[in-house]
């Protein structure tokens, strides 16, 4: 129990939420016994009276979990306390209304200039990294295959096809291992697809380390050997996440991790601005994943920024559209058809011809969208139950390299077995085939099925959608289907940086394609089009897995060149949508509650106009005086992780009995106060540290985005005596409620604006408590077989 | 105004009908000129062109024949070259010829909608690029002379062929015998043609005579003769170690979940709420 509390008071985890107590901060320290505080609940293990509060919980209908003491990890109903927010809300102070009365409107024009700029450098640095992504992985695939395929011609006829066997197995082990100790050793938030992560980032979390140039990377090799290793994995989710760090990046105009300062675009340098650049990046991430502009604009629209405005979305637009072209000049360049533009998106499935369909169709296409959204709602059922037992048993960064090791040993085994026991021959030079493998059959023919394996997913995407419909035989496509099905689902969770897009379109495109074999043996008359079907067949798993609507259905339209196949689309992706609801969530949901991310949802949640800001408010509130004493601050933030504090007027009377509230002054944030200390802003020296010292906004931005933490700082104890006036550094107008707000109106409030902390107040505007993001988050609402509910979530410190 | 406009057409309409009235004569010895000419021009064609225009109708006959006639198996570049040659020859005539001025590419060539003179020679050419039949034939004389890959080629074919022929027994199923004295040469011809392309398939640049050659070849050997029966073999070695390495994840698994050490569960954090310290003031004032 005391461990726990130290790392959280060591401030390097994080607000918990911010609530304080509204007893004189003075005393605060010395009446411990009190149990007002968070954190001598924390202290000690408190088994009295606890279970009987509980009970007063339980009202208008919200389920709430057991007081219980202990949580099995892996569970989706506990929200983490280490996730911070970032904070969108501009602080007002003194500081700024200096800056904005000496730059005046020049500033802003260049401002805007700035951000174009910006906007541009994105779309290419994104189109440029994926350019290099895309190469690596082509050539190096181009190599493993023909090499293996050279040994396979050899061995098969000697009676040792294991020599061949063996070597696929290792040389996907010796690749996905250095891809997957980078990632358990060297940034753990690169492994997945990381859209999760970058929809957090955009909801407003701040996801420890996930805009890092080390998690670019990280990624970017990681993805690079995921793919050639041989998993069942994607380019397409790492893409976006390598957008977003890009725009992260380059907004900034600094690099903390090679320590370099470019001392350019300071004045990007808080949440705000550089979420909107993130925004930015990760649409040009989409962009250049899929060559779908559009898409990739409503992509960041659908997952998660709050506030969005027509400049903003203007802006991204350019950026996808930078990327995409970018992206296209390099490749076609590359592909030796410079000027061409024939390669516009990291995944190049090939043109496909407009089909047109009939109105006889639509409850086809319902149909596979009803099934494809049961198979996703599987898929994320398997890959939920693995998450859950790597959450349990798989803690240690070794143990996951070994079950990525693993994995990528099944694959090879998987594609192995299969073209072993199938025996699909096809004559060669009938349908398109890069690495044509002749093994068992007959010469002048190869094995269909060694053809799909032994190339990478996105070309096995491509052979599924284009080939002729008799290339491969139902059967053979039911293994692959079954095969690859389990395989993705095994694969995305793993500590490695691979997506899910692929997989899923391949499983996809290969059920579809089986059916319309089916479709086509049923009506012997009608000509079938295999790629329609195939087509829909890899829209609708897809959307059963990631459940994205809006910008999944843009993204294929714009990818596939189907403008007038939208509404089957639609139809398809709606009817997979409503399957799947019934039985769980979106896979990035399931990640995202599995990892207690305190993400808000787009609504508050409904019949909740009875619970008031009063029940939803941390209440005991730390406060600070306007003029305050140093000792008191570093003691208060060495011993709470809070990041926010109000800054009230001094008590009139000093009476420790009693509970007072009072008034609110302003609202000050931790990392401005360890700036305060740190460069020793004190009232006392304020004529002579100071008279040189030029006080304005860039001190704050030469330190963000990494504050120092308060046990870095030295603080001497002469120090200690002194005293802060906050005032012209707190921000004087914070966002405020009184305690009968309503907790959508509190919702409302954060999501739009982007809050982190909200004061509660009384009639009198006295600070009686605090609401932040976590202490909204906890009212979930659930959705299960055809019922729906709110549930009061648990938060814990170390999940 | 604007109800008067249609009176126009019909008065237009009336003055035509008096004309054509009036110049039947003319318009008879029109239709003789048309008879004459036998196109629908007021000057007859050149002669020239007439002439080849003729003669290209019957090496495009020719050629068709012999195309459709040499189908199967394919030998439509080995045997039909001449026509092709001569087929191609008169088109660029025909093309390139002109006769006082008026060249016969013009009369002849995209005049109208069906065009049909040019959609038959699009569709000749296309045959014959489909099979890449130029590749058979080396054409640095300016005469196609079989290339000497093709020479080669057709040697070991008719080699292994020959072979085949030579050894098969029609009666008996065994083929046991011709696979093993035709196998050198089957295999020279197969590697041999590997060779011919940089892709392996041939699809792409190797004359369609020789890929439909070695296409048969390939199917008489293994499928007819079923020679390739070295190819299947039981791999015990192989099914045992993927047997092995497919076993590896679940053991890893069920040591993991079994014998994993316990690890603390996490703790849940206690949240100061409002109610809570009410009554905790109210406990303690009690």
């Amino acid at each position: 129990m005391s461990n726990s509390s130290t790392s959280i008071a060591d401030g390097t985890a994080s607000s918990i939420s911010n609530i304080e107590t509204t007893s004189d901060t003075a005393q605060l320290l010395s009446h411990e016994d009190a149990s007002t505080s968070n954190y001598t609940q924390l202290n000690r293990s408190v088994p009295y009276e606890d279970s009987d509060d509980d009970q007063f919980h339980g009202s208008h209908g919200i389920r709430r979990r057991q007081a219980q003491q202990k949580i099995e990890p892996g569970s989706m109903n506990v929200l983490s306390a280490k996730y911070e927010s970032l904070d969108y809300d501009t602080c007002e102070n003194h500081l700024l209304l200096d800056e904005e009365r000496k730059r005046g409107y020049a500033f802003i024009v260049w401002k805007d200039i700035a951000r174009w700029f910006i906007i541009l450098l994105i779309g290419i640095v994104t189109a440029l990294i994926a350019f290099f992504i895309d190469i690596c992985i082509e050539e190096f695939s181009k190599i493993k295959y023909r090499e293996l395929k050279k040994s396979v011609d050899k061995y098969v006829l000697e009676d040792k096809l294991y020599i061949p066997y063996l070597l696929w197995v290792l040389s996907n082990i010796c690749i996905v291992f250095i891809g997957s100790m980078l990632v358990a050793y060297v940034e753990p938030v690169a492994a997945g697809s990381g859209i999760p992560q970058v929809k957090c980032y955009l909801n407003g979390v701040k996801v420890p380390r996930v805009v890092r140039i080390k998690t670019l990377i990280v990624k970017a090799v990681g993805v690079i050997t995921a793919v050639v290793g041989g998993l069942a994995g994607g380019k397409e989710g790492p893409m976006i996440h390598s957008g977003a760090v890009v725009a992260a990046g380059i907004s900034q105009g600094k690099s903390t991790t090679f320590n370099k300062d470019f001392k350019i675009f300071q004045y990007f340098r808080e949440d705000h601005e550089k979420r909107d650049f993130v925004s930015a990046g990760a649409a040009a991430g989409v962009s250049a994943a899929f060559g779908a502009p559009i898409g990739g604009v409503l992509f960041s629209l659908e997952e998660g920024t709050s506030f969005w405005n027509q400049a903003l979305t203007w802006r991204t637009f350019f950026g996808t559209v930078v990327s995409t072209f970018t992206l296209n000049c390099a490749l076609s360049a590359y592909h030796g058809r410079a000027g061409e533009l024939s390669f516009p998106g990291l995944l190049n499935l090939g043109k496909m011809e407009p089909f047109p369909f009939q109105f006889y169709e639509l409850p086809v296409f319902m149909f596979f969208g009803a099934v494809g959204g049961m198979l996703g709602a599987l898929w994320n059922y398997i890959n939920y139950r693995l998450a859950v037992f790597r959450i349990r048993y798989i803690g240690t960064p070794w143990l996951r390299v070994v079950e990525a090791c693993l994995v990528a040993a099944a694959s090879a085994t998987c594609g192995f077995l299969m073209m072993f026991l199938l025996d699909d021959c096809r004559p060669l030079g009938e349908d398109p085939t890069k690495v044509p493998l002749q093994l068992f059959c007959a010469d002048g023919e190869y094995n269909a099925l060694a053809a799909i394996w032994f190339q990478t997913p996105e070309a096995s995407v491509r052979s599924f959608l284009h080939d002729p419909i008799g290339s491969y035989k139902p059967w053979s496509i039911l293994a692959f289907v079954a095969c690859y099905f389990l395989l993705s689902a095994w694969t995305f969770g793993l500590s490695v940086s691979s997506g899910l897009f692929i997989p899923n379109l391949l499983t996809g495109a290969a059920w579809g394609r089986m059916l319309a074999i089916i479709i086509q043996y049923m009506l012997p008359s009608n000509t079938i089009n295999p790629a329609k079907y195939a087509l829909i067949g890899a829209v609708f798993l897809l959307g059963g897995v990631v459940r994205m609507t809006i910008s999944l259905t843009v993204i294929i339209i714009e990818f596939f060149w189907q403008i007038s196949n939208a509404l089957p689309i639609i139809i398809t992706l709606v009817v997979a949508k409503c399957f799947f609801d019934f039985f769980n969530e979106g896979i990035y949901d399931i990640h995202i509650q599995l990892a207690g991310v305190p993400l808000l949802p787009w609504e508050p949640p409904p019949l909740a106009h009875n619970l008031y800001a009063s029940e939803v408010m941390s209440h005991p509130v730390f406060t600070l005086r306007t003029v305050e004493n140093v000792g008191h601050i570093v003691e208060l933030l060495k011993l709470v992780s809070y990041n926010g504090f109000p800054v009230v007027d001094p008590p009139l009377a000093d009476d420790v009995e009693v509970t007072t509230y009072k008034r609110l002054r302003g609202m000050i944030l931790r990392s401005q106060l360890i700036v305060l200390i740190q460069n020793k802003l004190y009232n006392e020296n304020a004529n002579t540290t100071w008279s040189n010292f030029n006080v304005d906004m860039n001190m704050f931005r030469k330190e963000y985005p990494r504050f120092p933490s308060i046990d870095e700082l030295d603080v001497a104890e002469w120090e200690k005596t002194c005293t802060i006036d906050l005032r012209p550094f707190m921000n004087p107008s914070p966002y405020t409620l009184p305690h009968r707000a309503s907790l959508p109106r509190l919702f409302r409030l954060f999501r739009a604006l982007g809050l982190r902390h909200l004061p509660i107040v009384n009639d009198v505007n006295e600070v009686v408590g605090m609401v932040t993001r976590k202490d909204i988050a906890r009212y979930r609402v659930w959705r299960h077989r055809g019922h729906m509910g709110m549930e009061e979530l648990i938060l814990s410190s170390e999940i | 105004m604007k109800g008067y406009y249609w009176v126009f057409p019909l008065l237009l309409l009336h003055i035509n009908l008096l004309k054509a009235d009036t110049s039947t004569e003319e318009a008879r010895h029109a239709n003789l000129l048309l008879l004459k000419s036998g196109i629908g021009y007021m000057v007859p064609f050149p002669e020239k062109c007439s002439e080849i225009l003729s003669d290209f109708a019957d090496y495009a006959s020719n050629f068709t024949k012999c195309s459709i006639l040499h189908a199967r198996p394919i030998r439509i570049c080995k045997n039909c070259i001449e026509h092709y040659t001569n087929f191609h020859d008169k088109y660029q005539e025909l093309l390139t010829t002109v006769v006082n001025g008026t060249s016969c590419k013009s009369v002849f060539i995209s005049r109208d909608r069906l065009d049909a003179i040019l959609e038959y020679h699009d569709n000749i050419m296309g045959i014959w690029e489909k099979g890449h039949c130029n590749a058979c034939y080396d054409w640095k004389t300016g005469q196609p002379v079989l290339s000497n890959e093709t020479i080669h080629f057709n040697e070991l074919f008719n080699q292994t062929i020959n072979c085949i022929m030579k050894y098969i027994v029609p009666s008996s199923n065994d083929s046991k015998v011709v696979c093993d004295n035709c196998m050198q040469s089957y295999i020279k011809l197969d590697n041999y043609y590997k060779t011919l392309s940089a892709d392996a398939i041939g699809v792409d640049s190797i004359c369609m005579d020789i890929v439909d050659s070695m296409n048969t070849t390939r199917s008489i050997w293994s499928k007819t003769l079923n020679c390739c029966k070295v190819r299947r073999t039981p791999e015990v070695v192989f099914l045992v170690s993927t047997g092995i390495i497919s076993l590896l994840p679940i053991l890893y698994y069920l040591v993991l979940r079994y014998c994993s050490p316990m690890r603390a569960l996490p703790n849940v954090l206690k949240q100061s709420r409002f109610k809570q310290s009410i009554l905790r003031s109210l406990g303690r004032s009690n």
